[in-house]
């Protein structure tokens, strides 16, 4: 499959699991994106470690530094799995992978060269060598605990946004 | 569920669960929708040939055991985590106890865990002062009402929404509500403090990776996520079959155990967890602790019921039986309900105890069609079920029934005067017992296919 193929059905895998997805053709179309995402956000938290979060302008004003406390976290993630639409975050680098799961609203920018076809292809980029924590995210938070009716938002996010990026 | 050798009491526990419509009419909706998903889920995958490696590599695991917890050990402790291995729940509880008290804590929050049900941690923990929140929501619910879980994936499927609103009410203060999404959101605010001041997290996992010494969690509520990488401090206690041999066989499972299970392409959280913080990172407990239990797993092994330690808990079996889905989990009196259940309670906890649980089959065989790892579960139950007879556990009435019938079949003689009495007495059964069990004994024919024969 081309990189083409394996974004759109990521998108659309993505999609049917409950998380919006937009496709930037470059940074400047992925922070138009950010400012409307942000628009209402009350806190946001940006670890501003990644290339790309360095490269993206969040309101100083609106920026918090404890993800315990943000509303939004936006964050640049290791990658994403097509054939499951999940996103990738790995602790690789010094990264939070918490810092998504607190706060309600979790936007993840996805370098577009980072979404692998299988779980396989993910799996074998490490061999034996492998992060302290990497957690396969596919849609929002959940439950059906009570009488089975789903329930997006128990302890993560309810709100899971992902933006891929070139 | 009572740890006394005493039989279960499982035709009494059928009586009161049959009587109890509103059960009836959850655990219904419950398995239906379980059952419904999976199949809508898996409809145009190759589910065959996954179900067949999954299979191989899980007896793969079987056949080399003490090598993979070996390697498991080894490459855990490498990664930084310090793994115990404890033979029976006795010291299991002794363990986790021990390491929590070492550090001084005081409150733990739990992702939901069967072993630990199985081992009964939580009281013991409780007696010794230590605080134990579970923090899946089912479990929450459940613990909340001082029950068990009725389904080993969801734990509160026997509670209306209106009884978890009263519960909610009665034990947190709240307002009623009745609405799911209200009282998710009051077990999310109650919780979130829980786990921002908890001293430590307990979870078990769902596979355990023997090259890379990770452990798998699977979730939706993000529950699991929380407890491995708030607190400090991180438990995990899983029973030694949980092994699987390399990261590159995590794929069929990551494939196949949420597809089974609640029919979801994949669970909203997967996380591999392999080691504590180490220098560099900012995400994971900062002491990891892991308990590899045997309870029972090694004598299982070696006997001829082993493949039942194939089973990864994905609850299919238990969704599809005819039986659990008119009684529901609490009638088996057991932390592992269901056709997977009986075998696990009857290996782990005696005949003695579990014979009247062997009864909840009609070895219609569902089960073995649904199981991702082809556990032969039929096969299991009815060599149960020899053997219990074997052990002298049949009811006594069966017992003089059974000898009966041997004699009289067994003698030609016998045979025939015994269908002339079934032709002539037929009638008269029918007009006694009305609409019980013997009305739906076909009426034997008026000449015998033997004499047709003669
Ligand atoms: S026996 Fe098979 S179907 Fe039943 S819970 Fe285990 S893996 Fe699932």
């Amino acid at each position: 499959m081309n990189n083409d193929r394996v974004v759109s059905l990521f998108m659309e895998n993505a999609t049917k699991c409950g998380a919006e997805t937009f496709r930037a053709a470059g940074l400047d179309e992925a922070q138009r994106l950010l400012d409307d995402l942000l628009r209402n956000a009350k806190s946001i938290f940006c670890p501003g470690v990644g290339e790309k979060e360095r490269a993206l302008v969040i309101p100083p004003e609106k920026r918090e530094e404890d993800y315990r406390e943000a509303s939004v976290c936006v964050e640049e993630v290791f990658g994403a799995v097509a054939e499951t639409g999940s996103i990738v975050c790995s602790s690789e680098g010094g990264r939070v992978v918490q810092a998504g799961l607190l706060p309600p609203h979790h936007v993840a920018i996805v370098p577009q060269e980072r979404i692998y076809e299988t779980v396989e292809d993910l799996f074998a980029l490490w061999g034996q060598d492998i992060p302290t924590n990497v957690t396969l995210e596919t849609g929002p938070s959940r439950t059906a605990d009570i009488e089975l009716t789903l329930t997006i938002g128990v302890h993560g996010p309810e709100r899971l946004t992902i933006i891929v990026a070139p | 569920m009572s740890s006394s050798r005493e039989a279960i009491t499982f035709r009494a526990n059928v009586q009161k669960a049959l009587r109890d419509p509103m059960l009836r009419e959850a655990i219904k909706r419950a398995t239906d929708t379980f059952v419904t998903k999976r199949t809508e889920g898996i409809a145009s995958l190759p589910m065959e040939e996954w179900r067949e490696k999954a299979s191989t590599i899980r007896m793969k695991v079987l056949d080399n055991l003490p090598q993979y917890v070996e390697q498991f050990c080894a490459s855990a402790e490498r990664a930084g985590a310090k793994v115990y291995q404890a033979v029976d729940a006795e010291s299991a509880r002794r363990t986790v106890a021990g390491i929590l008290e070492d550090r001084g804590v005081k409150k733990v929050v739990k992702a939901k865990s069967m072993v630990t049900e199985e081992i009964h941690l939580n009281p013991c923990l409780q007696e010794r002062g230590i605080d134990v929140l579970e923090t899946d929501l089912g479990e929450y619910i459940v613990q909340l009402a001082a029950e068990a879980p009725s389904h080993i994936l969801a734990p509160a499927i026997h509670k209306t929404r209106e009884q978890i609103g009263k519960l909610f009410a009665e034990k947190l203060g709240v307002d009623y509500s009745d609405d799911p999404t209200v009282l998710t959101r009051v077990a999310r605010n109650v919780l979130r403090t829980e786990f921002l001041t908890a001293d430590a997290g307990i979870t078990g996992a769902n596979f355990a990776v023997a090259d890379t010494g990770s452990l798998v969690i699977f979730t939706n509520e993000g529950n699991g996520r929380m407890v491995t990488t708030v607190p400090r401090l991180h438990v995990a206690v899983l029973t030694i079959e949980k092994l699987l041999p390399s990261v590159t066989d995590l794929p069929s499972f990551v494939r196949l155990l949420p597809r089974s299970a609640t029919g979801q392409m994949l669970s909203s959280y997967v996380s591999v967890i392999t080691g504590p913080r180490k220098p560099g990172d900012f995400t994971g407990a900062d002491e990891l602790h892991i308990v590899l239990l045997d309870n029972g797993r090694w004598e299982i092994l070696k006997g001829e019921y082993r493949e039942i330690l194939k089973c990864i808990r994905c609850s299919a079996c238990l969704n599809v039986c005819p039986v659990y889905r008119a009684i529901g989990g609490h009638a088996y009196d057991s932390t592992y309900p269901g056709p997977m259940g009986i075998v696990l309670t009857a290996l782990l906890e005696g005949m003695e105890r579990a014979h009247p649980v062997l009864d909840a089959t009609t070895l219609c065989g569902a089960c073995v069609d649904a199981c991702p790892v082809k556990v032969p579960l039929v096969r299991l139950l009815c060599r149960l079920r020899e053997a219990s007879v074997e052990e002298g556990f049949a009811p006594l009435l069966e017992k003089r029934g059974m000898s009966a019938y041997g004699a009289v079949v067994s003698s030609p003689v016998m045979f025939a005067f015994g269908q002339t009495l079934a032709r002539i007495f037929w009638p008269f059964a029918q007009k006694l017992s009305g609409y019980g069990p013997m009305s739906r004994i076909p009426r034997p024919v008026a000449r015998a296919f033997r004499r047709r024969m003669l």
